[in-house]
């Protein structure tokens, strides 16, 4: 359990960390496929890592989702934020994100 | 009967994809009735979400790297190309997004959420984007399986009348 937020209409600071590092890395994850998929240099230069670009893509957004979790948790960079905001741009992002992915095979 | 590993492996995607999906409902309905007695089943239900949705990863990401390279090549020759060139692409990439927010569903629970509204509504908000992009991704499956159905049924009508 989170102490210091059972009274408080607050997120504690590690979850506010990682929030921002999954809005973060949700977005990263899109940008990552768009450039990826115009871009066979880094395509192949992914694929060259795991063996396949799709496994360097996930172990990327993970990496980037827990890395900045930590980071964020421990600056208390998040927390400073309001945690109203912050859950916002959770659900915007992932919106844009996945309406961004559907849009970008559909018509590019 | 000739249940390949190939076939083990994709139905246990799907079935723990589903299942993560159940389960990030599960999380909903107790959040929407959250207090100090199902503090822990939340717990339980949102790290159930985040263990399902990495064997769905685990399983898919193997199935999708040493399996489907022949199926995409027959959906690429059939009437359904498309279930490939948008479905899949925008599948094994939006997976990714309900991954992210999988491993996140644990981490929010362990606020307190009984006291906390904000806590509250940041599982709700996770958990309904796990259920909304977990059946999205589900659906693209099913289009894509389709696309590979068609190909093979209408290649092999044409192959007859040929």
């Amino acid at each position: 359990m989170n102490p210091g937020n059972a009274s408080q209409n607050k997120l504690s600071p590690a979850t506010a960390g990682y929030v921002m590092a999954a809005t973060v890395a949700v977005l990263f994850n899109t940008a990552l496929a768009w450039i990826k998929d115009s871009s066979p240099a880094l395509n192949n230069f992914m694929k060259s890592l795991t063996g396949h670009h799709w496994t360097t893509h996930g172990l990327a957004d993970l990496i980037l989702f827990l890395v900045l979790g930590m980071v964020f948790s421990k600056s208390g960079m998040a927390e400073k934020m309001d945690s109203g905001r912050l859950i916002t741009a959770l659900i915007a992002a992932t919106a844009v994100a996945a309406l961004g992915l559907g849009l970008w095979f559909a018509f590019v | 009967m000739n249940i390949t590993a190939s076939d083990l492996i994709l139905l246990a995607h799907a079935g723990f994809g589903v299942t993560g999906c159940l389960a990030a409902l599960w999380v909903i309905v107790e959040t929407l009735n959250a207090s100090s007695s199902n503090a822990a089943r939340i717990r339980s239900a949102a790290l159930l979400t985040a263990v399902c949705i990495a064997a769905a990863w685990i399983f898919g990401g193997y199935w999708y790297v040493h399996f489907y390279a022949p199926e995409k090549a027959l959906i690429l020759k059939g009437p359904w190309p498309f279930a490939h060139d948008i479905f899949m692409e925008t599948k094994e990439h939006l997976f990714f997004i309900t991954g992210i927010l999988a491993f996140l569903l644990p981490i929010a629970t362990r606020d307190v959420l009984h006291s906390n509204a904000v806590a509250r509504r940041l599982v709700l908000a996770v958990a309904s984007l796990i259920v909304v992009t977990g059946l999205v991704v589900e659906g693209a499956g099913a289009v894509i399986g389709h696309g590979v159905k068609i190909a093979l049924l209408r290649g092999g009508a044409q192959g007859g009348t040929k």
